[in-house]
C-alpha cells in the first residue's frame, strides 16, 4: 500500500469481501479500483489499479487499466508517477479526451510544458471546444512567448461565441505583446460585452485603452468594472 | 471509474494575468481622468462610447420581404436600458423604441426527444449574457417597407441612469425586393444517438424513427407545417423536380437497407404506396447492395440520378465510410468511398450507368442537375477501401482516424444519357480540401457547393463557397456561420439560399442568404421557429409550389416492405451497363 493509501481507509466495502478473499482476481480487484475512485478515494483506486496490473500485465482491456491506474494517481496527488502511467496507457492505444486532459495537467505541473501542449492539442481534437484545454494550452502558449499560436488557436469565429474571461484575456494579452493594440481592444472590449462581471477583462481593456490614448474610455471602463465589483459584493453580502 | 475531469486554473493562468497588468501598466481609477457623462454625440460616439456588440442582425443582412420580425441580438457590458433608433435612407421618420431589454431564452422543448444521450439545449458564453428584442408585426412591417431602397441603420445606445448614454453601436441592412417566392421541406430530427445491446451505436433508435417529421415552412409564417410524421420506417434525402410537380424520397426498406425510393407527383394530399416505389436492387434479392445516396429527380421528373455501389462492389461496408457517435453534437460520419453515378429511366423501368461518371476506379457521388437538364455535376475522388485493414476507428468528427477522402467536381452533359467526358471544375478541385455537394443555381450561372477538411455531411468544419458554373476563383459566401454550414438548396428564382448550420445550437437551424446577380451574398438570416429547441433541421429544400402546396403525405408501404422482405422479386429495376465497369 503507498503512503498515501495509507492515510486512507482503503477497508474494501462489504459487498467486495467475499470476491477479494484469497486471491482476488483482476476483475474483482479492477472493481474495487472504480469503487473507491467513484468515492473519491483516490490513492485506495490507485492501490487496487496497481494489483490488478501487478497480478495481471497482459489482462483485457489493459490499455483502459493502465489509464484509470495513472489517473488515479493523479488524482491522489502522485504527480510524479501518474505522468509515466497515463504515458503508458496512451501508448498502448487508449484513446479518450480525459486521458489527455490529465496527462496534459499533470506535465504542465512537472513543467514539461511542451509535452502538456501537445496532450492538450489532443484533448482539442476530441473537442474543440473545450474550455479547460483552451484555458491551459493558451497559457502554456503565452508563458512560452509563441503569441501567434495564442492568436491562432483563440481568435476563430467558432470560439467567438463562447470565449471564457480567462480565454479573453489571454487572446489579449498575445495581441497586445505582439503590438497589435486595436485587435487587443476589439477582443476584450468584445469579451468584457460576454463578461460584464469580470474586473480582469475590465482591468486590461482599460490598460489597453490607455496606451490607444482613449483615456476617457479607459476610465468608464473602469468605472463601470467598479461599480459592477460593487455591486456583486453588496449582493453576496445580502 | 476516474470521475468527470475538470481542470483547475492553474498558477499560472494568474501568473499571467498579472504579467499582463504589469505589461499594459496599471490602471485604475486614480490614474484615469474622472469621467463626466459625455451627452450624446453620434459624430464621435465610437470614440467616446463603449461599443455593443449587436451578433445579430449582422452589418449588410439582406431580409427577405415579408419574413416574420426577427430578433435583435446584443451584448452590453454597460447598458441597463437602451434605445434603439432605426433610421432610413429615405429620410422617413424613424423608428424609436426605448426597451429594458429581455434575456435570450432557450425555446419551447420537445419533451420526446429527451434523452440521455443528448443534452438540452443551453445558452452558450454569448447567448448568456444576450439582450434580445423584437420588433412586433407592425412595427417590422413599416421597417420592412422603408429599407428597400436604401438600407436601414439601426443604432442602439445603453444607458445606466436613464440620462448618460454609456455604449452605442450600430449596424446597417436591407430589405431585398426578390421575394423567397417558395417554401422550404426540411426534416425535423431528433438528436438521440442510441447504443445498442452489442454497444454498436445507431444515430436514432428504431423505436425513435417515428418521432422523425417532415415540415413544409412559409418563411411569412411564424411556425412550420408539418407535412409527415410517424413514418414506421425511416426517410432520408428528398427532392422536388425543378417545376416542383415531382417529389421523390430515399425510404430504407427492410433491414435498414435503404432499398427503395418513391417518386410521386405533388399534390395537396399526397400519397406514397407501394405502387410509386422504385426498388433500387440490382438483382431482386434483399440484403445486396441496394444503397442510393443523395437521389435527385431530374428537371422534367422522367429521370432519378443517384449514386451506386456499382456492380465490382460486393457490400454495402465496401463503398462507404460510416461511423456513428454517442456525441449527440455531431452523431454520424457518412460518405462513399466507392460508386458510381446511374440514373433511372421512369419511361423503361431501367436505371444505366452514366458514362463519364460511373468509372469504378473513382467514387463518384453528389450528382445534381442544370435545372435544364443538360448538364450533371457531381463529386469525384479516387476510389478507396473505406476502412483499410488495421486503421482504428474514428472516435469522433474530424478524427484522423476517418478515413481519408477529399472530393473533386467536376462536370458532364447528360447528353440523353449518353454523358460524356468528365471536366474537372477549377476552383472547386486540386485546392487540398473536400469540395463536395454541389448545387447549381437555376439560371445556370452559379456552382454553390461544400469544402471541408475531409469527407462530406454534417462536417463541423464545412463552409460554402461559390464559383461560376464554367469554374473559377471560389469566393467564400459572408454568410457562413461558425459551425457546419450545409444542406443547401436555392430558391426556384435563384435568389435565395437556405442552408443549415450549427451557429447557435448543437440543435441544427435553418439559414437564409440572399445572392444577387452576380453572385454575391449577405449575412446570414435565421429562419426562426423552425422546430422545437432539441431538435435539429436538417436537408432543407426549396419547393417550386405554392406556400400551401402540401398539406400531408401519407406514406403506406409497409406491406412494400414486407413484401419484399419475402420475394426475391420480379418488378425490380434492371441495369444497364454502358461506360467502363
Amino acid at each position: 500500500m503507498s503512503a498515501v493509501a495509507s492515510e486512507q481507509d482503503c477497508a474494501p466495502p462489504d459487498e467486495f469481501k467475499t470476491k477479494l478473499h484469497g486471491k482476488p482476481n483482476v476483475d474483482a480487484l479492477n472493481d474495487l479500483g472504480v469503487w473507491f475512485a467513484s468515492h473519491e478515494k483516490y490513492a485506495c483506486a490507485a492501490d487496487a489499479f496497481g494489483s490488478s496490473l501487478q497480478t495481471d500485465a497482459a489482462q483485457p482491456g489493459l490499455p483502459h487499466v493502465v489509464f484509470e491506474f495513472g489517473a488515479s494517481l493523479y488524482l491522489s496527488g502522485n504527480t510524479k508517477e501518474a505522468v509515466p502511467s497515463l504515458q503508458e496507457a496512451e501508448r498502448l492505444g487508449y484513446r479518450d479526451e480525459k486521458l489527455h486532459m490529465i496527462l496534459a495537467a499533470a506535465l504542465d505541473s512537472t513543467q514539461a510544458v511542451t509535452e502538456a501542449e501537445a496532450e492538450w492539442r489532443k484533448a482539442l481534437d476530441f473537442d474543440p471546444e473545450n474550455n479547460a484545454a483552451l484555458e491551459a494550452l493558451s497559457s502554456d502558449l503565452l508563458t512560452q512567448g509563441d503569441n501567434q499560436a495564442t492568436i491562432e488557436l483563440l481568435d476563430t469565429p467558432r470560439l467567438a461565441a463562447q470565449r471564457s474571461a480567462q480565454q479573453t484575456i489571454n487572446l489579449g494579452t498575445a495581441y497586445a505583446k505582439a503590438g497589435k493594440l486595436d485587435e487587443a481592444r476589439r477582443v476584450l472590449a468584445d469579451g468584457l460585452n460576454t463578461n460584464p462581471d469580470s474586473y480582469e477583462v475590465a482591468q486590461q481593456l482599460a490598460g489597453v485603452l490607455t496606451q490607444l490614448d482613449r483615456k476617457d474610455q479607459a476610465a468608464m471602463v473602469m468605472q463601470l468594472a467598479e461599480s459592477r465589483k460593487r455591486q456583486n459584493a453588496a449582493q453576496a453580502g445580502k | 471509474m476516474v470521475p468527470g475531469f475538470k481542470s483547475s486554473p492553474s498558477r499560472r493562468l494568474r501568473v499571467v494575468a498579472a504579467a499582463v497588468v504589469s505589461l499594459l501598466g496599471a490602471v485604475s481609477l486614480c490614474t484615469l481622468p474622472h469621467r463626466v457623462a459625455p451627452a450624446y454625440a453620434a459624430s464621435n460616439a465610437s470614440q467616446t462610447l463603449l461599443p455593443i456588440s449587436i451578433d445579430y442582425p449582422e452589418s449588410g443582412s439582406i431580409f427577405p420581404p415579408g419574413i416574420t420580425p426577427p430578433t435583435f441580438l446584443w451584448r452590453d457590458a454597460a447598458g441597463v436600458s437602451w434605445t434603439i433608433d432605426i433610421s432610413f435612407a429615405d429620410g422617413a421618420q424613424p423608428v424609436h423604441v426605448t426597451t429594458k431589454g429581455e434575456r435570450m431564452h432557450i425555446g419551447e422543448i420537445d419533451p420526446q426527444t429527451v434523452s440521455d444521450s443528448n443534452q438540452p439545449p443551453k445558452l452558450n458564453a454569448q447567448q448568456a449574457a444576450t439582450w434580445t428584442w423584437t420588433p412586433d408585426a407592425k412595427v417590422w412591417s413599416e421597417i420592412q417597407a422603408r429599407s428597400v431602397t436604401g438600407p436601414a441603420t439601426f443604432t442602439i445606445t445603453g444607458y445606466r441612469d436613464g440620462q448618460a448614454a454609456w455604449s452605442q453601436s450600430r449596424v446597417t441592412f436591407t430589405t431585398s425586393k426578390d421575394e423567397v417566392g417558395a417554401p422550404i421541406f426540411y426534416r425535423d430530427v431528433p438528436l438521440m444517438p442510441s447504443a445498442g445491446v452489442n454497444g454498436v451505436v445507431s444515430p436514432l433508435a428504431t423505436s425513435s424513427i417515428p418521432l422523425i417529421h417532415w415540415r413544409l415552412r412559409d418563411i411569412r409564417k411564424p411556425e412550420s407545417h408539418t407535412v409527415l410524421k410517424d413514418m414506421p420506417t425511416c426517410a432520408n434525402c428528398h427532392s422536388f423536380s425543378a417545376d416542383g410537380k415531382t417529389f421523390g424520397m430515399d425510404i430504407d426498406g427492410p433491414a435498414n437497407d435503404k432499398g427503395l425510393y418513391a417518386v410521386v407527383p405533388v399534390q395537396k394530399h399526397m400519397k406514397v404506396a407501394s405502387k410509386d416505389m422504385l426498388h433500387w436492387n440490382t438483382e431482386g434479392s434483399v440484403g445486396k447492395v441496394r444503397v442510393g445516396f443523395m437521389s435527385q429527380v431530374s428537371p422534367n421528373s422522367r429521370y432519378v440520378l443517384s449514386t451506386f455501389a456499382g456492380p465490382t462492389v460486393k457490400s454495402m461496408m465496401d463503398s462507404y465510410f460510416v461511423t456513428n457517435f454517442l456525441d449527440y453534437r455531431f452523431l454520424q460520419v457518412f460518405y462513399p468511398t466507392r460508386g458510381i453515378l446511374e440514373y433511372y429511366d421512369r419511361n423503361d423501368g431501367l436505371r444505366h450507368a452514366l458514362p463519364g461518371a460511373d468509372d469504378p476506379k473513382y467514387v463518384q457521388t453528389d450528382g445534381v442537375w442544370s435545372h435544364d437538364g443538360k448538364w450533371i455535376v457531381f463529386a469525384r475522388a479516387e476510389a478507396r477501401d473505406p476502412r483499410p485493414k488495421g486503421q482504428p476507428a474514428a472516435l469522433h468528427a474530424l478524427d484522423g482516424n476517418e478515413t481519408q477522402i477529399q472530393y473533386e467536381l467536376y462536370r458532364i452533359p447528360f447528353n440523353d444519357g449518353k454523358g460524356g467526358t468528365p471536366e474537372r471544375i477549377v476552383g472547386a478541385s486540386r485546392n487540398g480540401m473536400s469540395n463536395n455537394f454541389p448545387k447549381i443555381s437555376p439560371d445556370g450561372k452559379w456552382i454553390v457547393f461544400v469544402q471541408c477538411k475531409n469527407g462530406q455531411l454534417m462536417r463541423p468544419d464545412s463552409q460554402l463557397y461559390i464559383l461560376p458554373f464554367r469554374g473559377g476563383a471560389a469566393r467564400r459566401l459572408r454568410a457562413n456561420t461558425r459551425l457546419m454550414n450545409s444542406w443547401h438548396s436555392f430558391s426556384p428564382n435563384g435568389r435565395w439560399l437556405v442552408f443549415s448550420s450549427k451557429a447557435r445550437s448543437p440543435y441544427t437551424q435553418m439559414y437564409l442568404t440572399h445572392i444577387d446577380a452576380d453572385g454575391n451574398d449577405s449575412p446570414a438570416i435565421l429562419i426562426d421557429n423552425a422546430t422545437a429547441a432539441n431538435r435539429a433541421v436538417n436537408i432543407p429544400e426549396f419547393a417550386n409550389i405554392p406556400a400551401d402546396g402540401i398539406d400531408d403525405i401519407n406514406v403506406d408501404v409497409a406491406d412494400e416492405a414486407t413484401r419484399i422482405a419475402n420475394s426475391k422479386a420480379e418488378s425490380t429495376p434492371k441495369t444497364t451497363g454502358s461506360g467502363k465497369r
